[in-house]
């Protein structure tokens, strides 16, 4: 039995960054890497689950990346945290392919590895499309929950129980059949730490590659061709637009007017 | 990143006198135990700050000469040449940094007991020190004070030749001038006392004189305490304090103001505990209304939008400090690049100027572990040598001790892992900042908390564990570490053991309902009574900080004390308005008293000096005195146990104990830091985590490497010139 967990190397901002040339980006230069904080959640999940079992070594944990060989230093901290394999994905041709070309290429992995169970965090901190793992589901056509923050499964189960957090503060139990994808909320758990030794370890041991001919994909499966959006710029907002009123009452709500009809180009 | 625009102005030049100051930070005179006798501490401490782009540095106050002696404790001396010799260590190594280096010439009339010169001080008039024990100056006649001026200006042209460029005529904290303005020491009636021109005239004179001498080379400043807070009985601001700085405003380059006296000189330092950043705005603000020069003003300034504030609002021209600059002696530099949350930021504990207090060993500092360490111990407080091996370190306990000690490692680029079974990097530190007056105490942990965090970022090999289970001696064995550290700090102890008998008390137990530890006062789950007894039997500030969280909780506490209580806070300064605090929330203390048993609801107290005057022998078993009859109950609700300490160093020891098994588990050393090792001060406790952490590579790095060493040596003399001989008068 097999539990995928599919994980990002998120890019965090150092202290001072620019925007890339190409204006659609951070330069990579000023990024601090690291894996995404929901999968730390959902890769928990699914060792809580391993170890749980009657017979944990009958069950395996399988962590996926999409990404460049960066991406390992990720996938090795997923190893040191007791993932049984790693599995990266790269092409060139994957470079600038958004939520929808990512969940293609999950797909595959996933129809490739034929888990039992396909978790995925719930969003990236740092781009929050939170749709990668939902839009794996569709392509696989499963059985889906998104921002699940309790779980009950037993691995080879045909169902699961598990728990979602909804708008307003409301909770929505659900049973699902699987298999499924769900993806994992922070909180669900509480993540372990890797020892210094798992980390030496999981240094050794090897990070299965898939190219795009593995997984049955085309170029343009992937990168700007297989995506359905594309980033047009990213920008800081412009800053300092507050502005504070001073004086009495009546001065006050004169000069407010003014703004409003200014903004609504009335003057 | 670059600094903030607003912040602008702190980096505006401005001209003292013939110098012009590059920016407004300016560190200003504060003790550091190094003198005239330290010059390679002296020198290097200062230029630290040089570095880190503070533009005018100072000495300590400078003795003038042997008849102002501050022995025990430790004042730099310009008497004469071969302290002339020594000091321009300093002044070379701040000029290479583009900043200015200031000296405070000194007299301290009968604040100075002259141990070491044997001399007699003089003063406006004969008075006994408020400060010292049994010391009486002589009143001066004109001679004496024609004499005394002379000192300055002889010790101001040996300042101008050690490479000075700031000369002050240092009239703050009681010292001479201020004892002829302050009708508090000032009795005479000849044309020195009497009237504010009078009065005035012996520091006029002394500027002119001393201005006269070196005014053209070097830039003239005094220290004033603008308000000795005695009322009419000192110096006020609004009345003499004004008067006199326009009277003397024509012969001062550069305005050093604080308030406050020598006895109580913790309403200039204000500890943290009661004063806050600008504390002293409200006398200050008033300097700039009559001075047409440039003003510095102090108040623990930490933040760089209340500096700002200062100078924008015309409060002060330039921003003085002492603390915040041995806290952090970068601070004006990270200001500069923008890097505002890398600031050390003072906790105000006080526990550098504890040093001067204690009588001048080398000053240390609870943020800043390298402040004093940088000359003899080779610490930079922001650069560290690379990692001199690749082992990797677990430190296990996330305190004062563990955290500096994780923090310096990373910085050295070694993988560490910081573990501690609480949720938050702070140790004990995080229950002690609940204690009335101690929140700022928690920017120690803060600082380490918030660089440990960016360093782990980018050290991927590293982490930190929070909210762990209590690592045994197996699982740290075996975690894959080379080195071990071992950080797990201590606790009050729970049977009365203290520093008195050395043993338990009788019925003391803190497992007991109506017995309290001081981390379950604070961790707050037991029940606690209205009539509260705090047994004490330690020297700083838990006793008396629980005291008062209780009695303002609705308690009524009384403290029984078998030492004298909160005696180090003489040394921080925390004393007298502590004093004032355990008065005026009418805390009962039964003082120079401890207890001999517990039993349930009352504990049986018996005096410290109970027992017999008379000593003889009475043979084997029998106690050289009359036996103590001073036993009596005192009942109480709830008592608190603040006896003692003992060290958390299970792990530790177990850890060795099981050394044949380090090789095969790949552990190289483990070793034991902090309170884990021996309970002490926080300050002390960062130093053992950051000493370990800059020698690791060495072979036994659990103890230190020696440092080196700045002494007299035999065979040389202190003059130039000078002969060193034993050489009899006969």
């Amino acid at each position: 039995m097999k539990i995928l967990v599919a994980v990002k190397q998120v890019a965090a901002l150092d202290e001072d960054f620019k925007i890339r040339a190409d204006g659609r980006d951070i330069d990579a230069d000023y990024l601090i890497r690291d894996l995404n904080e929901w999968d730390d959640f959902s890769l928990e999940e699914a060792m809580r689950i391993k170890e749980a079992a009657n017979t944990p070594g009958d069950i395996e944990v399988v962590a996926v990346s999409v990404g460049p060989a960066s991406v390992d230093e990720s996938l090795r901290k997923c190893l040191a945290k007791g993932a049984d394999r790693a599995l990266r994905v790269w092409d060139d041709a994957i470079e600038y392919s958004d939520p929808i070309a990512i969940a293609r290429v999950l797909a595959a992995v996933t129809m490739r590895e034929a888990p039992d169970m396909l978790f995925a965090g719930v969003q990236s901190s740092d781009h929050s499309f939170a749709s990668t793992g939902i839009a794996t589901a569709a392509f696989l056509n499963w059985p889906h929950a998104a921002v699940v923050n309790m779980l009950n499964y037993t691995p080879g189960a045909k169902t699961a129980v598990l728990r979602r957090e909804l708008e307003g503060g409301l909770l929505q139990e659900l049973e699902l059949q699987c298999p499924a994808v769900l993806t994992i909320q922070l909180g669900i758990n509480t993540p372990r730490y890797a020892s210094l030794r798992s980390i030496k370890q999981a240094a050794a041991k090897p990070i299965e590659m898939l190219s795009l001919a593995d997984l049955h994909l085309v170029a343009n499966d992937v990168g700007e061709s297989g995506s359905s959006s594309r980033v047009r710029r990213m920008y800081l907002p412009e800053k300092g637009r507050a502005q504070l009123i001073e004086g009495d009452v009546a001065t006050k709500a004169r000069r407010l007017a003014e703004i409003i009809k200014e903004f609504r180009g009335q003057t | 990143m670059a600094r903030d625009p607003k912040h602008d102005i702190l980096f505006q030049p401005i001209k003292i006198g013939p110098k012009t100051l590059r920016n407004r930070f300016y560190q200003v005179p504060h003790c550091i135990g190094a003198g005239s006798d330290k010059p390679g501490f002296q020198a290097a401490h200062r230029s630290i700050k040089a570095e880190g782009g503070w533009a005018g540095i100072n000495t300590e106050y400078c003795s003038i000469h042997p008849e102002s002696d501050d022995t025990h404790r430790l004042s730099a001396r310009i008497w004469d040449e071969g302290d002339v010799r020594n000091l321009r260590a300093m002044t070379d190594h701040i000029h290479k940094f583009d900043a200015l280096a200031g000296v405070e010439l000194w007299y301290g009339g009968s604040h100075a007991p002259c141990m070491e010169s044997r001399s007699t001080p003089r003063g406006p008039s004969q008075y006994a020190s408020e400060f010292e024990t049994l010391t009486y100056c002589k009143e001066m006649d004109f001679d004496d004070i024609a004499m005394v001026q002379q000192y300055y200006v002889d010790a101001a042209l040996r300042s101008r030749d050690a490479g000075f460029d700031i000369i002050y005529v240092y009239g703050a904290h009681s010292y001479l001038p201020l004892q002829f303005l302050s009708p508090y020491y000032n009795k005479r009636k000849d044309k020195y006392g009497g009237s504010l021109e009078n009065r005035a005239r012996f520091w006029l004179e002394t500027l002119e004189k001393v201005r006269h001498a070196v005014g053209k080379e070097c830039a003239i400043a005094t220290r004033f305490a603008v308000d000795t807070l005695y009322g009419d009985a000192g110096i006020e601001i609004e009345r003499d304090g004004m008067k006199f700085i326009e009277m003397a405003d024509p012969l001062v380059d550069l305005w050093d103001v604080d308030v406050g006296d020598i006895a109580e000189w913790g309403e200039d330092a204000g500890p943290a505990r009661f004063y806050q950043q600008g504390h002293q705005v409200p006398w200050t603000r008033f300097v700039k209304q009559v001075s047409k020069k440039p003003v510095l003003g102090v108040g623990r300034f930490t933040d760089p939008e209340k500096m700002t504030e200062i100078v924008t609002k015309g409060i002060a021209d330039i921003i003085g400090a002492a603390r915040p600059s041995i806290s952090d002696p970068w601070l004006p530099k990270k200001i500069e690049e923008g890097r505002y949350d890398d600031i050390r930021v003072c906790i105000g504990c006080n526990v550098c100027i504890s040093r001067w207090e204690i009588g001048g060993p080398p000053m240390i500092c609870t943020q800043n572990a390298t402040a004093g360490e940088e000359y003899r111990r080779g610490w930079h407080p922001e650069k560290f040598p690379k990692h001199g091996s690749d082992d990797s370190v677990l430190v296990v306990g996330a305190g004062p001790s563990g955290a500096e000690c994780a923090r310096v490692l990373l910085e050295r680029g070694y993988a560490v892992h910081l573990y501690d079974t609480a949720a938050k990097i702070g140790g004990h530190l995080n229950s002690v900042v609940t204690l009335p007056g101690l929140g700022e105490w928690g920017y120690h942990r803060d600082y380490r908390e918030l660089q440990i965090n960016k360093l782990v970022k980018k050290n991927k090999a590293s982490q930190v564990a929070l909210g762990q289970k209590p690592l045994t001696a197996e699982s740290a064995l075996t975690y894959g570490a080379e080195k071990i550290v071992i950080a797990t700090g201590s606790s009050w102890n729970t049977d009365g053991t203290n520093c008195l008998t050395h043993d338990p008390i009788p019925g003391a137990n803190a497992a007991l309902p109506d017995q309290l530890t001081p981390e379950q006062v604070l961790g707050g789950k037991k029940i606690i009574g209205k009539r509260v007894v705090i047994l004490n039997a330690d020297t700083y500030f838990m006793a008396p900080s629980l005291a008062e969280k209780l009695q303002l909780a609705g308690h009524e506490v009384t403290l029984v004390s078998g030492v004298h209580l909160a005696n180090y806070m003489h040394f921080t300064l925390e004393y007298p308005n502590l004093m004032r605090r355990m008065h005026e929330l009418k805390i009962k203390e039964i003082h120079n008293a401890f207890a001999s048993r517990v039993e349930i609801g009352r504990l049986e107290v018996y005096d410290i000096w109970g027992d017999g005057s008379k000593r003889s022998y009475r043979g084997p078993g029998v106690l050289p005195r009359e036996a103590n009859k001073s036993h009596r109950w005192v009942e109480f609700d709830s008592l608190i146990l603040v006896t003692g300490r003992h060290s958390h160093n299970g792990l530790y020891t177990e850890l060795k104990s099981r050394s044949v098994e380090w090789t095969k588990n790949g552990v190289k050393d483990v070793y034991l830091i902090g309170d884990a090792e021996a309970p002490r001060l926080i300050a002390d406790a960062t130093f053992s985590g950051h000493r370990l952490a800059r020698e690791i590579e060495e072979k036994s790095a659990q103890f230190p490497l020696p440092y080196k060493r700045e002494t007299a040596v035999w065979g040389t003399a202190h003059m130039p010139g000078g002969r060193f001989e034993i050489e009899y008068k006969t």
